[in-house]
Order: structure tokens, then sequence, then C-alpha cells
């Protein structure tokens, strides 16, 4: 109770010091959460591009497709379990491009049967997921629904027509039969088809003058690679070798080099986030480290009192670092308290379609408030030394 | 049975390149509820003498025993408790803390206690003794220097202390003030039987001790009993 009222006995100055506090928490809160949601996104990444072998045409060949025959002759190969052709579209062709930090709205098409291989695995909130049997049907992503305000049931035109369409643009309505639980990531931008319309698609997107002469459905744009049950990613990387070696004209894409790649963009942009906002909260920390010696300097008396009444060197410690710890714990709390309420407003106001920018998770609360928490306490040390350290008969006589 | 003895304790200062001999081998023994005036001139030794009884200050050489232990072998953690168990202060400038009412000021000794938290109803007792019932609640602002110095002496009794130790306790109060506060040792250390030393340049309330010690230049100059007052023990007690 005593180290509340001396925390309050100068009120402007112990708000001021718990300001900085809250002001780094704040800066922490927020940054954090700007990172904690890209690093979801590249843990999507992560986990989807390190269970499965990206295969694709050769570099050096302009277009890049594939004859599905490949399928069989990849499947031949020691070690896979399952091959599945792709096709992905943007979703709105023409659109001016924007910064965002989610990924664009995609058309992706393929066997529903995938999900059952995938490690990212989706999930529907309404609906059900693909039949692959049956054309004309779309499952949405949780981002994608919200921005074209739809639901099951509903019908939706896909690609969009966009502003300046060509004459000889073609897109086909959909009817809406699932939306996706929310992932944050790829797949709440994604509108999933079957492999048939992906085909559709396909010949739909090819210059009209080649378009009735190629078989469409001879061709895929990508294929998904599982390797048998149980495949590490150093199993997949061996399997990418043999593909690229026993299958010509493919490239199999090793999955550690994918998700390297993920995760040195997510390391470089979590240390630039999390450095600035540290760098905000230590500053916040010296002002405690002030504060505590100027309360300290004011107190001399009563630390040689205390040490006269019978109080130890680790007792006045003790009280001087509580008192620091409180105001890390204050402002831990009201800054984590305002960061947190500033990124749900912030998620709340995120145009529909728009991947929301802040995720705030457990380890980032604990990370938040431990962190004033810790800080108020190591600001505190030399101060609390100081007052412990002084000499009694000195400070009881100190005017 | 002496309550404190002094062998040849001696306590030194440098300032500069001088030593100061604040304390040059003084030995004495004080009974056990004796009330003892210790008088001087400025300089003369007496805080410095107070300060190495109440286990502030290291002495140099010599020996301090307190109820029969050596002091001088103690380590901190040890003086600490010895100061909160055995040894009660009052100073002249009441030394309250302004954030603490009275009653919490008179408890804070017993934060430093291990069974502290049972020495509460005792401090309201004290409270009660030191007759500022109607104070309980109040800060030390509030207060006059008398009342202070009453609540000083109050928190100087609550772990019960063997000796209490008093430097210049009516140096800042009014004459009548002063006999009131004497008024109330006395009272306490015939109740109590607890060992009283007042360090103070006045004779008046010097003259009601039971026995004089005074210092000239760190050593005894004189240590006598003073006729017609008897010490706590020799009191019947009604």
């Amino acid at each position: 109770m005593e180290i509340v009222r001396n925390v309050t006995r100068h009120k402007l100055r112990s708000f001021l010091t718990i300001s900085g506090i809250v002001i780094g928490v704040l800066a922490l809160t927020t940054m954090g959460a700007l990172a904690e949601n890209f690093n979801a996104l590249l843990d999507g990444g992560v986990k989807y591009f390190g269970s499965s072998i990206q295969v694709g045409a050769p570099d050096g060949q302009s277009a890049a497709l594939l004859p599905i025959s490949k399928v069989d002759e990849i499947k031949q190969v020691d070690g896979v379990g399952a091959v599945f052709p792709t096709y992905a579209f943007p979703a709105k062709p023409g659109a001016a491009p924007s910064f965002s930090f989610g990924v664009p709205d995609t058309i992706v098409a393929g066997d529903p049967a995938e999900n059952d291989w995938a490690a990212l695995k989706v999930t529907t909130a309404q609906g059900r997921q693909l039949n692959s049997s049956a054309t004309g049907e779309v499952v949405l992503g949780s981002t994608i629904a919200k921005e074209f305000g739809k639901k099951v049931g509903d019908t939706i035109d896909l690609p969009v027509r966009p502003p300046d369409a060509k004459p000889d643009f073609v897109n086909h309505t959909f009817t809406v039969v699932g939306i996706l639980n929310v992932t944050r990531t790829a797949p709440d931008t994604f509108a999933y088809i079957n492999e048939a319309d992906g085909q559709a698609l396909l010949k739909d997107s090819l210059p009209s003058a080649i378009r009735d002469q190629i078989p469409v459905t001879e061709i895929a744009m990508a294929m998904d690679v599982y390797g048998k049950p149980g495949s590490s990613i150093s199993d997949l990387d061996k399997l990418a070798v043999r593909i690229n070696s026993q299958v010509t004209g493919v490239k199999a894409t090793k999955p550690s080099e994918i998700v390297n790649a993920f995760k040195s963009g997510g390391a470089i942009f979590t240390a630039i986030t999390t450095a600035a906002a540290l760098l905000a909260l230590i500053i916040g920390g010296l002002s405690v480290v002030n504060t505590m010696f100027m309360a300290v300097a004011e107190r001399v008396r009563e630390i040689g009192l205390k040490k006269a009444v019978g109080a130890t060197t680790m007792n006045i410690m003790g009280e001087f670092l509580f008192e620091a710890t409180l105001i890390g714990v204050v402002g831990g709390l009201i800054g984590y308290g305002l960061g947190a309420s500033i990124t749900v407003i912030l998620n709340a106001t995120t145009p529909p379609g728009q991947s929301t920018l802040f995720l705030v998770t457990p380890s980032l609360t604990i990370l938040a408030i431990g962190f004033a928490t810790v800080l108020g306490a190591l600001a505190g040390i030399l101060p609390a030394w100081r007052a412990a350290s002084l000499d009694p008969v000195t400070a009881l006589r100190n005017e | 049975m002496a309550d404190v003895r002094l062998v040849e304790l001696t306590k030194h200062y440098k300032r500069g390149g001088e030593i100061i001999r604040a304390l040059d081998g003084v030995t004495l023994d004080i009974e056990k509820g004796e009330f003892v005036a210790v008088v001087g001139r400025s300089g003369s030794g007496k805080t410095t003498m107070l300060d190495l009884m109440g286990l502030l200050l290291k002495p140099t050489s010599g020996s301090l025993f307190i109820d029969d232990v050596d002091t001088t072998k103690l380590g901190d953690r040890q003086r600490a408790q010895m100061r909160a168990r055995r040894v009660g202060f009052v100073f002249q400038e009441y030394n309250l803390l302004s954030g603490l009412n009275v009653l919490e000021n008179v408890m804070l000794p017993l934060r430093y206690v291990k069974d502290g938290k049972a020495g509460r109803q005792r401090a309201v007792e004290l409270v009660e003794r030191v007759g500022l019932s109607d104070r309980i609640r109040h800060r030390p602002t509030e207060l006059s220097g008398g009342q202070a110095q009453r609540v000083a002496i109050a928190r100087s009794m609550v772990n019960g202390p063997s000796l209490i130790l008093l430097d210049e306790p009516t140096g800042a109060v009014d004459t009548e003030t002063a006999q009131q506060l004497i008024d109330l040792m006395k009272r306490l250390n015939r109740e109590d039987n607890v060992t009283i030393v007042i360090v103070t340049h006045d004779l008046d309330i010097a003259a009601q001790a039971t026995r004089h010690i005074r210092l000239k230049d760190g050593k005894v100059l004189t240590d006598e009993r003073v006729p017609g007052n008897t010490p706590a023990l020799e009191v019947p007690v009604a």
C-alpha cells in the first residue's frame, strides 16, 4: 500500500514516467501485432510449401504450362504420394496494384481431394467443400467472401470484369457452395473452383487466335506433388531432385528453398518492427531510472530511518525495486490496453477485401506486459542499490 | 547483568589526512532498566556512542555487547535483526514517514521482523499509552511537535526492545512539551523496565536520569549515578 502511495505521491512525475512506458508498450504492441500478422501469413506459406513440391514449367519456357501427362510420369518417381494439377488466375484482372500485406484475390482450381494431403487444411465456416464432379461451384475464402458480400447460395462472376475489359473478355457465373474459416493466410483471399472449371478459365485466358487450338484438358499450369505420408521436408527436397532428374520438361523446386525465403523475410520484418518498438520502450525505461533516482534522493532520511528500525539492505532494495516494477506493470498494462484497442479498431475499419493488418497473439501479450515489467525492475536496480547502500547514520541526518 | 557493555569501544574517522577520534576507548556497563543521560559538548562523541550502541555504526576497535551478544561479531543481516528486535530509536527530528498515518508509523518496525503482523494490537496499545488514540489515523503533518515525538516514542517501543536510544528527543519542542516527553519516557522506563540512553544538551532533562555519563573528546570524563533518581528495577510497580 505504501508503495502505491509513493508512486502516487508525485502525480505529475509518475504520470510522465508511466507515459514513457505506455508509449513504448503501445509501440511494441502495435508493431508486434503487425509483425505477428505478417508472420501468420508467412507461417501459412511455410506450412503449405513445406508439405508439397511445386512443379512448374522449366526455366526459359515462355508459357507456364505443363502437359497433364506429366502427372503420371511424376507419379512413377519413387517417394511420390500424390500429384495434383493446379490452375491459378487473378480474380480481379486489371485491378490497380496496391500495397498489401495479404495475397491478392486469386481463383485457384484443382482437385478438392488435395485438401486431404495438404498440411494447411481449409475448413468451411458455412456450406460445404467443392464436389469434384460438379462444375459452376465456388468455395470462397473468408476475406474474398466479405469483400463481395457473398454467402452460401449466392452467385459470383469470376474473374471480375475489369472496367476497361476487352471485347473478348469472358467470365463465368459460379454458385457459392461454401465459405471458408479464417486462416490469416493465402486461402482467405482465394476462390476455389474445381479442375474442369479451371481448365475452362485457362482457355478463356488464352489469346483468341490460339484459344481453340490448345486442348486445355491436357494442360496444367502447375502441379502440387506430395510425398508418401510421413515425408519430412528433407525427404521432399530429395524427391524434388529425383523429379528433376527423372522427368523431363518440368522444374521441381525444393520446398526448403521456398520455406527459407519465407522465414528470412519474416525474420527481417519482425526484427525491424520489434527493434523500433523496443527502442521506444527502452527510452521509456530510462525515464523510470531517472524517476527512481529522484525518489531515492528525496527519501534519504526515510531510508536511514528504515535501516535504523531493522530494514536490511535487501529490504530497502526490494521496496525500491517493487516500486520501479509497479511503474513498469502499470505502464505495460495501459500501453498494452491502448495498443490492443488500436489494433482492434484499425482491423475493424479495414475495408472489405483487404486483409487485416494486426494480429494480437497471447505470446505478444506476454511479451509486451512482461517486457515492461522486466524493464521496470531492471530500471530500478541501480537506484535501489544506491538506496540500499546508503549509510544509515548519514542518511538519518541528511538535510 | 549488564544490558549494554562497551569494552574499549573506539570509532575513528578519517577526514582529509587527519584522524578524528570520535570515540576513544570507552568502557562502561549499562544495567537493565537504567535511565542514562549522555551529556557533553558538541563533538564530544555523544552521538557517535549512540550510533554505535544502536548498531548503525561499526566500531574501529573494541567490543559492544547487547544482552550479552558481542555485536561486533555479527553480520549486517544479524545487526539489522538486532536493531529491529532489541533497540528502539527516537530522533530529534521525529523522522516520521509523511505518507503513513500515526498507527502505520508506529507499526513500521514490525515490517522487518518475522512475526510482525501480530504486533498490530501492541501498536494500537502503544498509541493509547502515549495518549494519541484520538489521532491514530492522522498524518504526521496534522500533529504538533510533541505529538509527533510521542509517535516516534511509540514506534521505538513496538517490537518490545530492551534498549531505547534517544538523540536530543526534546531539541525541537518547547520546555513544557519536553517535560511531558521525559515524563512519558520515565513512565515507559518504569512500566516496561526498558533501558533508556538519552543524548541531550538540556541539563534539566539530564537531571532526571538515574545516571550521567559526561563525554569529552571521545572519552568518558565522568560517570555518576544521580542521587535520588532510582533506576526502574528498584521502583516497586503499583
